[in-house]
């Protein structure tokens, strides 16, 4: 007795919902399971995370303020794969984006500059995030060198620079020694929603998601973006210059991570601190792998590692578990959710004697 | 001298886990898999090792059993790149997550705790060599254990038939299946005995270089131990020489700053990184001025009989 798979003739967009659905079914049950070896009691746990984060006004608001910078992330991930290129060092892109907003927030006199300090630093960050995002795409462009690798390695470096800022001269004097920066100016922050904490922050996501769409559907640009991702070859007869495409590819995504970290430290924190991003763009490569980069499918798939996210920080709270189980469910869920496209072109048979 | 032997003990310490991280890459990348899960299984390998010496006090238990749950969670990985068919790149991805999370969440309650760290042993003579003696003879048992494995990695692949097959696996896998070998099976045994190795250094990290368990124990190497495989030419030889450099690399940063140098910490952390971001791009630059093709041809392609990916 043995299986195999066989190339279904009746593929379809339901069926394609119906097996994501599935193996993120699977992945909560898998996620149960280690929930009860921690001693959890998962049914309760997750009845928990209905009521407190879906049924409540104050779950809503925090699911979309989790749910911005994983935006952001998702479109960043997503415009480098659409070119087959993997971009993994959008953390680290993330927090240069910081680093270059804080250097505006320290440096500027927010009296001269008036309202326009948040456009500056707006552009600082899409400076800072585009040009960390670029050096693994120079090299990868001129040199041939394995993006993957580059850009996760940058992540190090990236928080190691946070670091050195927040334990050297950019540390508050008045913090106890935490090391945090002195808080932005009033005008150096992004407003919020009435009382609530979702910000300003959210509109620049939908309008990055939006802008990302529209290049990448409507564009010349985008078409040799998808055109040089599926087949490098027929777009370089084409006329496209590849290398830098490649090279703007990643300034545009590194920008976008960027803009991710200008919309945290000036939307919530409102100076630098450490562990401003929880693996936000770890977060983005599965975004963007769930909606398949299609840059609308990214707004449900944020949505929903957004709840990941809070309900992780209300197990947390609950429970007292680490943060890490996020990244305990990101793995489940991506595992089943990969595991599982085979059965959307393939119907698993038995074969007999 | 005496800064420079010390730095060359440490820089083996540190190369070790590495090194056993770059054999299991050379391993299943040679028979046509990418392992991203690299990092992932480190923190598996550390975080079980801790636990089952905790529980049992037994240096074999904890080695074993890091071994073999890493072994049993690369499957994980195999079923889903290679079973079920998924892009490598993004199951292995999965498995990083899945370890750090993993590692995270259990780790969470031995924070504190701490354990007796392993013991070096003198080799009689051998360790009396001037400089490099201390730094190779005079080590704990993992250390000579990784040596076997790279003779042993190499034997096996380079002077065996079974190696011969499993570069094949790598290089071109329908000829192999054209002579009625399992492409799969071949694949799947070799990610897991790579995983298995993988684990032994996450091992290192909890029973040789810490005596107390901490938060991400492995901070970034196994990311280090997947470009060292490109480093080391996708063979075990090489993977030596280049675990032991970045391992001295990380040495020098960790010496540099007990000596208060006057370098910020911050920077000194991310000399490995950029240092192996430098290499990396040498060695490829370099590839491409000879016109080497070392990489295993067949690297990160699924293979279905009859289907062409």
């Amino acid at each position: 007795m043995r299986f195999f798979f066989e190339k279904r003739t009746d593929t379809t967009p339901l069926g394609h919902t119906t097996t994501i659905i599935g193996a993120v079914v699977l992945a909560l049950v898998f996620g149960a399971g280690f929930l009860a070896t921690v001693g959890v009691d998962p049914l309760e746990a997750y009845t928990l995370v209905v009521e407190e984060v879906f049924l409540s006004s104050y779950g809503w608001q925090d699911l979309l303020v989790k749910f911005t910078p994983l935006l952001f992330m998702g479109c960043a991930v997503a415009l480098a794969a659409q070119m087959r290129l993997w971009n993994i060092g959008a953390e680290g892109q993330f927090h240069m984006g910081t680093v270059f907003v804080t250097w505006g927030s320290l440096h500027l006199n927010p009296d001269t500059w008036g309202w326009s300090l948040l456009l500056v630093m707006g552009l600082l960050a899409i400076a800072g995030g585009g040009l960390w995002g670029s050096i693994p795409g120079v090299l990868k462009a001129r040199f041939g060198v394995n993006e993957i690798i580059t850009s996760l390695l940058l992540n190090y470096v990236a928080v190691a620079w946070v670091d050195q800022h927040l334990f050297g001269s950019w540390r508050d004097p008045a913090s106890n020694n935490f090391p945090i920066t002195r808080e932005f100016a009033d005008v150096a922050r992004l407003p919020s929603f009435g009382n609530t904490s979702v910000h300003f922050g959210l509109i620049l996501a939908l309008v990055v998601a939006v802008v990302v769409a529209w290049v990448l559907l409507k564009t010349k640009l985008g078409f040799q973006i998808q055109l040089t991702g599926d087949n490098p070859d027929a777009a370089g007869y084409a006329g496209v210059n590849g290398r830098l495409l490649i090279i703007l590819v990643f300034a545009f995504s590194g920008a976008i991570a960027g803009l991710a970290g200008f919309s945290e430290v000036t939307g919530i924190h409102y100076r630098l601190q450490q562990n401003i991003s929880i693996g936000y763009g770890y977060t983005g490569i599965i975004v963007a792998w769930l909606a398949r980069n299609h840059p609308l499918g990214i707004l449900l798939s944020a949505l929903f590692m957004a709840v990941i996210f809070v309900s992780a920080e209300m197990l947390q709270i609950e429970y007292g578990l680490p943060i890490a189980m996020v990244y305990l469910y990101q793995g489940v869920i991506l595992f089943t959710v990969l595991g599982s496209e085979i059965f959307t072109e393939y119907k698993l048979r038995l074969r007999t004697a | 001298m005496e800064f420079l032997t010390q730095a060359l003990v440490a820089a083996v310490e540190m190369g070790t886990p590495l090194l056993f991280a770059t054999l299991g890459g050379v391993i299943s990348e040679r028979a046509g898999v990418i392992n991203l899960g690299m990092e992932g299984l480190l923190l598996v390998g550390a975080l079980v090792a801790f636990v089952t010496m905790l529980g049992t006090q037994s240096y074999l238990a904890a080695i074993g059993a890091a071994v073999v749950v890493a072994g049993v969670v690369t499957m994980v990985h195999g079923l889903v790149c290679l079973v079920l068919r998924a892009n490598q790149i993004a199951s292995g991805l999965a498995l990083t997550l899945f370890g750090t999370g993993l590692s995270g969440l259990f780790g969470d309650r031995l924070i504190g705790k701490t354990i007796e760290p392993l013991d070096s042993h003198a080799l009689p003579g051998l360790s009396q060599i001037p400089l490099i003696g201390p730094a190779l003879f005079h080590q704990d048992v993992l250390v000579y254990l990784s040596y076997g494995c790279v003779l042993a990695t190499w034997v096996v692949l380079y002077k065996s038939r079974l190696g011969l097959t499993i570069r094949s696996m790598g290089e071109n896998p329908e000829v192999c299946d054209t002579m009625g070998l399992s492409v799969l099976g071949y694949r799947f045994w070799c990610l897991v005995a790579g995983g298995m190795l993988i684990g032994l250094g996450g091992a290192y990290f909890s029973l040789a270089l810490n005596s107390y368990w901490v938060d991400n124990i492995t901070a970034g190497r196994g990311w280090i131990a997947v470009a060292l495989v490109i480093f080391a030419f996708w063979h075990p030889l090489k993977a030596l020489a280049g675990a032991y450099l970045f391992g001295f690399a990380i040495a020098l940063e960790l010496r540099l700053q007990l000596l208060g140098i006057g370098l910020s910490p911050y920077f000194l952390k991310m000399l490995p990184y950029l240092l192996t971001i430098l290499v990396l791009t040498t060695v490829t630059i370099r590839n491409q001025r000879r016109g080497i093709q070392v990489m295993p041809a067949g690297l990160g392609q699924g293979f279905v009989r009859g289907e062409k990916y």
